[in-house]
């Protein structure tokens, strides 16, 4: 009994944490260059649509997921050109993507619609693994192989952000623009890579979507993973692992708000991974000299020469 | 042969009062290719344009509940003479229309509140609902069927309280597990009540939600379900048994063509108010349009025999193809809230040998026996 709750809450946590994930990600590395990209619902359905379109004619559900990258980092283009070479406001850009991509996605995509997928993208069984008692039927069967490339993206991108001098050049555009620009870094370069990096994250997301998740488009059908996404990332507090925990915390809490919608109010649970990430950041920002704030230059766009 | 008349008189008022044309406009509460309730209002509007020459449709899509109001603004300056609203949620947003625009004629699709110039409409499922629950009672081996649903109104409870005596009539000691998602359309929320029901012990599904999520997940795991709204069958050809269909268009085609015949005016809808169902054709049963139950679940449903009151020893494809050929009929030879039912808390609700009134019926706020889950609003 306890089992089966154990199992179907790793499963599902992660089953539903993996396009979080993959946004939380991407707008994490463009958050932690100083430019803040509310459009990543947009760029998430773009990608959505795009690998299901692709999947569909190709037959192949990984050109998909690569459509639906570049897709997403074609229309996070847009928002660097704006919000950093033209320095429109980074709030506005940004939203202004996630509508375009709502409505520009409903328009190309109906003739997609309703339209079942032959070929979704497999699931995976990790062999020896998934034998793990407990953990192994939750997190290593019949999960899609986009879960456990997260988990390499999200160890990769930590060692790059905090071990290599790439990751300190990133992070010093997010933190101070004009002291990295003296010390010779290309600031609109590493920004621009940043935020086309988590455009096609984005689009990664919609496309485990569309081709994994529920194998099908319908107009819509990201309903507000993007705006969750944004969140945990500032739950994760700028930090790549971090994702990966609040990514699952929030898809186990979705899963366990409908196991347990016959005892508690649905409202509750939908609440608690919130609490939770409230509650940790308190605990650590207790304990550990961690740093917690977001990125200094965050969302400020940054001129050549002005102080 | 009635059609035919019902055309000759439209063609002959039109020509003696000279009737040019009409312009109707739709505001749907979702996008157009949701698959789902706006996508099903759409192919009727679709319908009737392609039916009537005479006959212009516009249309908004996703309106938010809210914003109706400003959107009928637009649509009377643009000329549009019928307003048909299709959410609920449009209600007083309509009521206020009507009385800034007395020469425009307004159809409120699930409301209640009529005006001289609002009428109401409504294509029943409550009837197929109880089909689909006999095939589903037959078809589940846990003894649990799950149903997600989008939110705890009467016409779902209406809806599940029809399943739900339909799963008991064939198998009386089942159960109905039901989860709500809170909306009408989330794919996401779909997936994982239906996630969270599997691991609850469901093996066989039915839901109201504007996707086919629910019937791609059941069908992932290789358990069967039932179609909602739109044609799912093609998204799990195996496993989608049957399910519940509209037919708005027979609705919009009926009023548009009184309206254009002047039976229909501004001043006397105070008492029209559409309750199609079976016997109408505004709904239909099936896994997709012409495909009462899927040919591939055929033979296990002929296997599972019960004993029917009415009909004896009868196999369950034989009882939903009797009771569906009854329903179909006008007289409602048969109908699933026929007394004595008693709710889940041991209340009686439909006394022996009577049957519930429309009214009963649109303001449903009890759950039978045998639905096991939370039920907002439900009476002590």
């Amino acid at each position: 009994m306890v089992e089966s709750w154990v199992v179907a809450t790793l499963a599902r946590g992660l089953a539903f944490a993996v396009p979080l994930l993959f946004a939380a990600l991407g707008e994490l590395v463009a958050e932690r260059a100083g430019v803040i990209n509310l459009g990543v619902e947009g760029m998430m359905i773009l990608g959505a649509l795009s690998a299901f379109v692709v999947a569909d004619l190709s037959g192949n559900p990984w050109l998909g997921v690569l459509a639906a990258a570049g897709v997403g980092a074609a229309a996070a283009f847009f928002h660097a050109f704006f919000s950093i070479t033209l320095r429109a406001n980074q709030y506005v850009s940004g939203l202004a993507l996630t509508m375009v991509g709502l409505g520009l996605s409903g328009l190309l995509g109906k003739p997609f619609a309703g339209r079942p997928l032959a070929h979704p993208l497999p699931k995976w069984d990790v062999p020896l693994l998934k034998e793990i008692p407990w953990i192994g039927p939750g997190v290593f069967s019949g999960q899609s192989a986009l879960l456990y490339l997260g988990f390499l993206l999200a160890f990769l991108l930590w060692v790059f952000l905090y071990r290599t001098r790439g990751g300190i050049h990133l992070r010093s555009v997010g933190e101070n623009p004009a002291a990295a620009d003296a010390l010779g870094v290309n600031v609109y370069l590493v920004r621009y890579l940043a935020v086309l990096f988590g455009g096609a994250m984005a689009g990664v997301a919609g496309a485990y979507l569309s081709v994994a998740y529920r194998p099908s488009w319908t107009e819509g059908m990201t309903a507000g993973l993007g705006w969750i996404a944004l969140a945990i990332v500032i739950f994760a507090a700028w930090d790549p692992l971090r994702a990966v925990v609040t990514s699952f915390l929030f898809g186990a809490f979705y899963h366990l708000a409908y196991r347990f919608q016959a005892h508690l109010a649905p409202e509750f649970l939908k609440m608690t991974p919130y609490l939770f990430t409230i509650l940790f950041l308190v605990l650590s920002a207790l304990g550990k000299s961690v740093r917690l704030g977001a990125p200094e230059a965050l969302g400020r766009p940054y001129v050549r020469g002005e102080r | 042969m009635r059609k035919f008349w019902l055309a000759a008189v439209v063609v002959l008022w039109a020509l003696a009062f000279g009737q040019q044309e009409i312009k109707a406009g739709w505001i749907y509460v979702g996008p157009i290719g949701d698959y789902g309730w706006t996508h099903a209002h759409d192919v009727g509007r679709k319908e009737a344009e392609a039916a009537f020459p005479w006959l212009k449709t516009v249309y908004v899509e996703s309106v938010p509940e809210g914003q109706a109001g400003s959107y009928i603004d637009q649509m009377v300056r643009q000329g549009v003479k019928v307003i048909f609203a299709t959410s609920f949620g449009y209600m007083d947003a309509v009521q206020e229309a009507a009385k800034r625009y007395p020469d425009v004629i307004f159809a409120h699709a699930t409301g209640f509140k009529r005006a001289p110039n609002v009428a109401t409409y409504m294509a029943d499922f409550y009837q197929v609902y109880y089909l689909n629950g006999l095939m589903a009672g037959a078809l589940t081996k846990t003894g649990k069927v799950g149903y997600v649903g989008a939110f705890p109104i009467p016409e779902l409870k209406r809806h599940i309280n029809a399943f739900t005596l339909g799963v008991r009539a064939v198998n009386p000691k089942a159960q109905v597990l039901v989860r709500w998602i809170y909306e009408w359309y989330n794919p996401a929320a779909a997936k994982e009540a239906t996630e969270a029901l599997i691991a609850e012990g469901a093996d066989v599904f039915a839901f109201t939600e504007d996707s086919p999520t629910v019937v791609q997940v059941a069908a992932e795991k290789g358990f069967p379900s039932f179609s909602h709204y739109s044609p799912m069958l093609k998204f799990a050809p195996d496993y989608v048994v049957s399910g519940q269909l509209v037919h708005w268009g027979t609705i919009y085609k009926d009023f548009l063509a009184k309206v254009y015949a002047g039976l229909y005016t501004p001043k006397n809808l105070e008492d029209v108010d559409y309750w199609w169902l079976l016997p109408q054709g505004a709904v239909e049963l099936g896994a997709d349009f012409g495909v009462p139950i899927n040919p591939k679940f055929a033979g296990r449903l002929k296997a599972k025999q019960v004993d029917h009151p009415i009909f004896g020893k009868i196999s369950v494809y034989d009882l939903v193809m009797k009771l569906h050929g009854l329903m179909k009929d006008v007289e409602l030879a048969f109908d699933p809230f026929q007394g004595p039912i008693k709710d889940r808390k041991g209340v009686l609700r439909v006394p022996e040998g009577l049957r519930l009134t429309k009214h009963q019926l649109e303001t449903m706020e009890w759950a039978v026996e045998g639905v096991v889950g939370p039920w907002p609003n439900e009476p002590k």
